[in-house]
């Protein structure tokens, strides 16, 4: 052999060794120096030589190429120091060596008898590999039916050698094998080799335990008396199931081999059984030990949490990004804060912010000199402006907590719905006349509060903007879904910048001279346009009442009317003086708390059934799939994302989405009409809001197979929703 | 209209009233704390790091989105075998459907592998390459806490923050760009199916490439 070393060297020399992407391929070939007569002297090599690694291709064949007879090929892999190739389960990086066999008929290739690897740290990593030199060997069958006097072997391998730096590296191999003569020559290494292969040992009473915990337990009995006592090294062939470089711990228990192994907590398998390689210096076993026990639950399964699903779903018709038939893009901050501005100014006309335009109508015309107005103005604006991020900061804090919340995401808790009616009705009764809230207040504080018109002002900054709270005015939909998606300061901005907005009137109007000179003087008709807006007040009860009615059901509701019955009582008692005052407080107020007691719970109990409103005039409840659902039909769906509380969306639901035309272009495209209903908190609602970049409803979108849904403006026209179903 | 039973448990109500009623600046109490490491199924942990232009980034931020992981290495064969267009394309196909794709190298500073921010950049621009952002990690802090261990190494995360994949860019772990052809792409497979409101058929995968050039343990 040694003489074709000079030759080897002229082939090797061509051989470029890419220290890049691209795989190095070295080929070699020595089957034409095969002369005729010097077959005998063994086995042909074919070497491939890179900067790493020297690979070369052997075979032995001491009895010949015949059925029955041991025929081995077998890569030899010598490494430069520091470098290694890997096993079969490479550990946490690397790849195993490859090989491909090409071989005549009659000639099949089994597995590699892989040696036994070592365990190579890399930092906080370990792989399982070999360095300095390895012999991957391969057997042959040989069938009766194989004829030739010389049996040529093609081996294609690839292998990956590391150090600290990988490169992938390909060779190309031939050999040419006497059939009827001995091929001895690399005898000593095959021998040496196979002596370090692990050797099959019988399961028996070997295991592997998977509890629920975050390792598993093997033990491996069985194995021979030598090894007992001693430290094991261990090999798993399954990979991606324990972590190689994790510290882990041995035991014998008598003959009985026992190992706790951290498992991945990224694991891709869940084996039925484990091969196990265990090793102690040359001498290795390998046992494929059943696992007991049942993986931890396939973390597949609770891979998609049903909000997600049904976001994604809602989206799945086309999968491209929603598109904006009216309103604003949401395309950066900028736009979202110009957006949320016009919002703001927009909320101010919404139906829901009507009583508090009232108050402040009336508050307004009482201030008398424009510097006191302009600041109440001020504080007005500061107090819309710090309740809005006040909420801002709140919802992005439960949201970042893990909660499904949106847009008036207060209203969805019956509770907040119950107080608010309170409010409202307290408010309803005091601008009616039945009392003066310093009546009811203790003296210093109504006197304090009197005295500091300021203070009134920046409260009722707020309580306009609990009110307008679940109003999403046009525009403002777009800029609250981006801006939740922003980080914290972004965002906050995105809300400040509706509190401006709606602020802005008012402090116009303080700020302007000529705005106070048009309004009438005070005068006796503010009493009775005082007392007018307090049917506002009480309609916003009603209409509180009914928001609740949707959640609690008509026992949640009617425990609401009584208990604002019992508190209207406990509120006329305290305007009455002397002993009447005294008696009839102690009474109320002892009805109130057996009133609250007995049917306060009902406010806060949810239905079972929360719908809104039966199913109408063709409208289908969405679920979480619907959408997909239809759309793998082909058909176009309408929905309508509402809650009973968004008086936007009650607004449209009772007048263009129950206009006649409306409802028959609908048909004539057979558009299905789903209504989804997050008048309750609702994750599936939510996160299908945020598919289509929105945090509050109402929204209004078309679906259609193949197109990117349409969201269609929040202030739902005839024109626009007809315009939109003509292009489907 | 809706007929499903609204999944509100009295705990969170309760606890919803209580954050509800208190001042506005507590509510930074109900941040949770982060899980320790990554592990599919569960809360992807969150982590903020630089970018190649020295922004910020935190995963936090990008709640409402799936985002995708993607840990590289320039220097990595495995990584220039997908970077000859097959990573190119998954970014430019899935950032232009919302995804968020972050492209993390946690490469140390010691390394030979290492590349300054304005180089590794560079080499994504040369590359064509999309992420939303290419995160600098040389202490391989956020390598290391989703358990990422070679280059590439794909995570894919739910709009809910909970980690949906994690492993190989696809089933052929080789360094052969010819490979790619044939290969299940997991990431292409796993986003379509999160997009299209399906659970991942394949949630885990064997990563399989250079090992992340870490810092050595302090």
């Amino acid at each position: 052999m040694d003489f074709k070393r000079p030759l080897f060297a002229a082939l090797t020399a061509t051989f470029l060794i890419a220290f890049g992407a691209m795989p190095t391929v070295a080929v070699a070939q020595n089957t034409p120096l095969n002369l005729p007569g010097k077959s005998s002297r063994g086995a042909a090599a074919s070497v491939v030589t890179t900067d790493q690694v020297r690979a070369e291709l052997l075979a032995w064949a001491p009895e010949g190429v015949e059925p029955g007879k041991p025929v081995w090929v077998g890569l030899a892999l010598t490494h430069q120091p520091e470098w290694h190739t890997y096993w079969k389960n490479s550990g946490d990086s690397g790849l195993p060596t490859q090989l491909d066999w090409q071989l005549p008929a009659g000639i099949d290739a089994g597995e590699i008898a892989w040696p036994t690897p070592k365990k190579i740290p890399i930092g906080t990593l370990a792989n399982y590999g070999y360095e300095k030199t390895v012999l991957l060997p391969v057997p042959l069958t040989v069938a009766p039916s194989f004829a030739g006097n010389q049996l040529e072997v093609k081996l294609k391998a690839a292998w990956l050698v590391c150090r600290k730096e990988c490169i992938p590296q390909e060779g190309e191999f031939a050999l040419s094998i006497p059939v009827r003569s001995s091929t001895a020559a690399s005898s000593q290494l095959f021998q040496d080799t196979f002596a370090a292969t692990p050797k099959p040992l019988a399961a028996g009473a070997s295991q592997v335990e998977v509890g629920g915990g975050k390792s598993i337990k093997i033990s491996l009995a069985g194995l021979p008396a030598a090894l007992q006592g001693k430290t094991l090294a261990l090999y798993p062939e399954t990979g991606s199931v324990i972590e190689p470089a994790a510290a882990w711990q041995q035991a014998w228990q008598g003959a009985v081999w026992t190992a706790e192994v951290p498992l991945s907590g990224q694991r891709s398998e869940s084996p039925a059984s484990m091969p196990l390689v265990v090793a102690l210096e040359n001498v290795a076993y390998r046992i494929d030990a059943p696992v007991k026990g049942s993986w931890p639950a396939p973390a597949a399964a609770a891979v998609v949490p049903p909000a997600l699903e049904a976001a994604l779903r809602a989206n799945a018709a086309t999968g491209a990004a929603p598109v904006q038939a009216g309103g604003t893009p949401p395309v950066g901050l900028l736009a979202a804060l110009l957006g949320a501005l016009l919002g703001g100014l927009v909320l101010n006309l919404m139906p829901c912010v009507f009583p508090v335009l009232a108050i402040k109508v009336v508050g307004f015309v009482q201030v008398k000199d424009a510097a006191t107005r302009l600041t109440t103005g001020l504080a007005y604006t500061v107090g819309v402006v710090l309740s809005f991020l006040a909420l801002g900061a709140l919802l992005l804090g439960l949201r970042a907590a893990g909660e499904q919340l949106g847009w008036g995401f207060q209203l969805q808790n019956p509770a907040v719905v119950a107080l608010m009616a309170a409010l409202f009705t307290l408010l309803g009764l005091n601008l009616a006349g039945l009392f003066e809230f310093g009546n009811i207040l203790p003296g210093r504080l109504a006197g304090w509060q009197a005295k500091n018109p300021t203070v009134n002002a920046f409260l009722s900054g707020v309580l306009a903007t609990a009110i307008a709270s679940p109003c999403t005015a046009p525009f403002m939909g777009a800029s609250l879904g981006y801006a939740v998606g922003l980080p914290a300061l972004q965002a906050l901005s995105v809300f400040a910048a509706i509190g401006v907005g709606m602020a802005i009137p008012y402090l116009a109007a303080s700020a302007i001279p000529a705005v106070a000179r048009v309004l009438p003087r005070p005068g006796p008709w503010m009493l009775t346009f005082k007392q007018l807006m307090a049917f506002p007040m009480f309609a916003t009860v009603a209409w509180l009442v009914w928001v609740l009615g949707q959640q609690s059901g008509v026992d949640g509701a009617g425990a609401l009317l009584a208990l604002l019955v019992l508190m209207a009582l406990v509120i006329w008692a305290f305007t009455l003086r002397g002993t009447a005052r005294t008696l009839l407080a102690a009474f109320s107020i002892t009805l109130g708390a057996l009133g609250l007691w007995a049917v306060g719970p009902n406010i806060t109990r949810p239905v079972a059934v929360a719908s809104a409103a039966p199913a109408a005039g063709g409208w289908q409840a969405w679920e979480p799939g619907r959408v997909d659902q239809l759309a793998a039909q082909g058909q176009s769906v309408f929905v309508d994302f509402t809650a009973a509380w968004c008086v936007t969306c009650q607004y449209n639901k009772k007048t263009t989405l129950a206009n006649a035309a409306v409802l028959a272009d609908m048909q004539a495209k057979n558009v299905a009409l789903l209504r989804a209903d997050w008048t309750r908190r609702d994750p599936a609602v939510t996160a299908a809001l945020a598919q289509l970049g929105r945090n509050g409803v109402p929204v209004y979108v078309i679906y259609k197979p193949g197109r990117a849904p349409v969201v269609l403006s929040e202030i739902l026209s005839v024109d626009d929703v007809r315009a939109e179903l003509a292009k489907l | 209209m809706s007929n499903r039973t609204p999944a509100v448990s009295p705990l969170t109500r309760r606890q919803f009233s209580g954050a509800l009623a208190a001042a506005p600046w507590l509510a930074s109490a109900a941040f949770s704390a982060q899980a320790a490491t990554a592990a599919v199924g569960q809360a992807a942990p969150d982590f903020s790091a630089v970018d190649t232009a020295g922004k910020t980034h935190r995963l936090s931020d990008y709640k409402g989105k799936l985002v995708v992981l993607e840990w590289t290495n320039p220097g990595c064969p495995f990584v220039r075998k997908h970077y000859s267009g097959n990573m190119q394309s998954l970014q430019k196909e899935f950032t232009a459907r919302g995804v968020v794709w972050l492209a993390v190298n946690s490469t140390e500073a010691g390394s030979g592998d290492y590349l300054a921010p304005a180089k590794l950049a560079g080499w994504m621009a040369e590359k064509q390459g999309q992420p939303s952002a290419t995160l600098m990690d040389e202490s391989g802090q956020v390598g290391q806490l989703y358990g990422a261990k070679t280059t590439p190494h794909m995570y894919i995360i739910s709009p809910q923050g909970q980690l949906l994949y994690a492993g190989g860019i696809d089933s052929i772990p080789s360094a052969r760009v010819d490979d790619i052809k044939t290969a299940t792409n997991y990431v292409r497979q796993g986003l379509t199916q999160a997009l299209g409101g399906k659970p991942l058929s394949v949630a885990s995968s064997r990563a399989y490439g250079c090992s992340v050039k870490y810092k050595d343990a302090a």
